[in-house]
């Protein structure tokens, strides 16, 4: 009864918030679920199968690139997250208005995946990667990881990790179920000492190996090695859903992980397309800049609270490839990042506005942009004026 | 005269992108016609004891025990300190600096020693934000800014001087009577050691340039308008 209120009341607000147009309305709606009744979570989970997705990077596209192939594969809906809403309001909205959808693929934010975890009881949890990220809110990579390794300690769920990453092989160590990918081993820019016993790792062979064990355990698959992070979390994603019973073909694998979907848009701003990529942290800017050919390049960043208030990783990322293409850092903190690309040796300008930087970078551009600076672009091809004033 | 640069364990000590002040102090100092070199050393290498200046960066708990063991069995680094070189230290390369710091397990072990400061960790939560400072010493810009992220709380000695007085955030946090002590880091000689990130050197380019006379004396002018306008802008933004 109270769990039925709480769901009224949640879809009310949501509904409320929608109509008001202050923003799609699903963290309000699970925030006011889970405010009526604070079990909700456990309950809405009852007697579903359910799959969470955490990581640092991927999370989002991961989780619809899953919900996506589920359904195709059974046949039956998915109930999924929508827009990154990850913390527990967010879980809580997509299993409140979803009621009858037995399946449900579930993205979680990495400090509340052990809550929701312990609440919603999921069947596969997909661990795609840990990096530094956010310092500023998650602490050290380490911290997480050994909060995942406590949270992980039954045989009443199988985990689903990239193996590569050491900090997930210790996240998963005390689980009972665990199916490990490899995709040949690279090397972490975070973990030269172990997660678990912190030696110094032996990574000669371009793969980790520890004197406490750690690294030893086989891999149940093996991917490409030449794939890039969002190919490789579409291989735990197949790897995944079919765990959950739907049927993808080899040839379908092979494809969905060669041609990821990425967090990207094209966006329309003053006549120019300006195909934009979302950039979060350290491996997120690697990833992006690897992938970017253009001739003239839109830098964008903020430091606002979901961006990271810290903007020392710029140093983390080498910007060399920028070298000789027209580089124009726009966002609030561009004088940072035009000063990290000056000692690199690589001629930058800067742009006060959006619209400002797409003059300046002509027609053939791409944008690589943290999260706020990428809302900042879609609202810019919308027309709306780029925020002024968020001073970090 | 080739100024020698030395960045110790850049896989242990480099969480908040403290390289950066390894590829600032290069840029100053070629930038006014030195040679400079920049050594990076592993885990694997010897510390030369004949670099001018050595820098120490930020790091997770694990790693800064195992680089503090390294640091401490090498000698390598103490030995040049003692020798006159410059020591530029941040955050985890700070508490490593100092007389004593929560070793693996948080049992207090002792430092490399090369100031008074003893560093210990209280219930208290994290210190994270954006930090002001008023430099000690005598600089035309006084103001420094960094970003500061750290469980400890570091005491120097009376016999030290700090790096400077906090305008903004925690620094080196309490003192002796679990007061506040208002300070940050610490400036004894050639050694220098600060819980700014940023990372400091590219948000302080006059900071910069004292490291780099404390090792090579008066420096030549060079007015560099991106690292000018991007430490304005942080001074501006966080206060004034």
């Amino acid at each position: 009864m109270r769990l039925t209120l709480a769901r009224l009341a949640g879809a009310l607000a949501g509904f409320a918030s929608r109509t008001a147009g202050r923003g799609r309305g699903e963290t309000l709606r699970g925030r006011v679920t889970l405010a009526v009744d604070p079990d909700a979570l456990r309950k809405l989970a009852r007697k579903r199968d359910i799959v969470l997705v955490s990581g640092t990077n991927g999370k989002t596209t991961t989780t619809a690139l899953l919900a996506k192939i589920l359904a195709e594969g059974t046949g039956e809906p998915v109930a999924t997250s929508v827009h990154g809403a990850n913390m527990l309001a967010g879980v809580a909205s997509v299993l409140s208005s979803r009621p009858g959808h037995r399946l449900a693929v579930i993205e979680c934010d990495e400090l509340y995946l052990p809550q929701v975890y312990r609440d919603v009881a999921p069947k596969v949890v997909v661990l795609l990667n840990l990096s530094r990220d956010q310092l500023h809110r998650t602490g050290e990579v380490r911290k997480v990881a050994q909060l995942w390794h406590d949270t992980f300690t039954s045989d009443d769920v199988s985990l689903i990790i990239d193996r590569d990453d050491p900090f997930l092989e210790f996240a998963a160590a005390r689980a009972g179920h665990v199916i490990r990918v490899t995709f040949g081993g690279r090397r972490h820019p975070d973990a030269a000492t172990c997660p678990a016993c912190a030696r110094i790792m032996d990574w000669s062979t371009g793969d980790y190996r520890c004197e406490c064990g750690l690294g030893s355990a086989t891999a149940t698959v093996r991917g490409d090695r030449s794939l890039s992070g969002p190919g490789r979390n579409a291989v735990l994603a197949v790897e995944a859903a079919r765990l959950m019973g739907a049927a993808i073909d080899a040839a379908a694998a092979v494809a969905l992980a060669q041609h990821p979907p990425d967090r990207r848009a094209v966006h329309q701003i003053d006549g120019v397309a300006v195909d934009t990529r979302l950039a979060k942290n350290p491996a997120s800017w690697r990833g992006a800049l690897e992938s970017c050919t253009s001739p003239a390049v839109i830098l964008a960043v903020n430091a606002r609270g979901i961006d990271g208030r810290d903007t020392s990783w710029l140093w983390d990322v080498d910007f060399g490839t920028l070298r000789g293409r027209t580089v124009v850092c726009t966002g609030d903190r561009r004088l940072d990042v035009a000063y990290r690309l000056h000692v690199q040796g690589i001629g930058v300008s800067v742009a006060e506005s959006v619209a400002a930087a797409v003059a300046a970078a002509g027609p053939n551009v791409t944008a690589i942009a943290s999260y706020t600076a990428f809302q900042d672009l879609a609202a810019a091809d919308l027309g709306i004026s780029q925020r002024s004033g968020g001073r970090p | 005269m080739t100024l020698t640069i030395v960045r110790l364990y850049h896989d242990l000590l480099s969480t908040y992108g403290d390289q950066g002040n390894a590829e600032v102090l290069v840029h100053r100092a070629a930038a006014r016609g030195m040679a400079v070199s920049l050594l990076e050393v592993t885990p694997d290498d010897a510390v030369p004891t004949s670099g001018d200046i050595y820098l120490l960066g930020g790091g997770e708990d694990g790693p800064q025990s195992v680089a503090l063991d390294l640091l401490a069995k090498d000698g390598g680094l103490n030995q040049a300190a003692q020798a006159g070189a410059t020591v530029f230290a941040v955050c985890a390369g700070f508490q490593i600096i100092g007389a004593s710091l929560p070793g693996a397990g948080g049992l207090i072990v002792d430092g490399l020693g090369l100031v008074d400061a003893v560093t210990q960790y209280d219930a208290r939560p994290r210190s994270v934000g954006e930090v002001v400072v008023r430099y000690r010493g005598d600089m035309t810009e006084p103001l420094l800014t960094g970003f500061e992220n750290h469980q400890g709380v570091t005491r120097i000695s009376p016999a030290m001087a700090p790096l400077g007085d906090v305008l903004r955030g925690v620094g080196n946090g309490l003192d002796d009577t679990d007061g506040w002590s208002g300070v940050e880091g610490v400036h004894h000689g050639n050694v220098f050691g600060t819980y700014m990130h940023g990372p400091a050197l590219a948000r302080n380019p006059q900071l910069a340039d004292a490291v780099l006379e404390s090792a090579v004396g008066p420096l030549a002018d060079f007015d560099d308008a991106w690292a000018e306008a991007f430490a304005a802008e942080r001074r501006a933004t966080l206060w004034r």
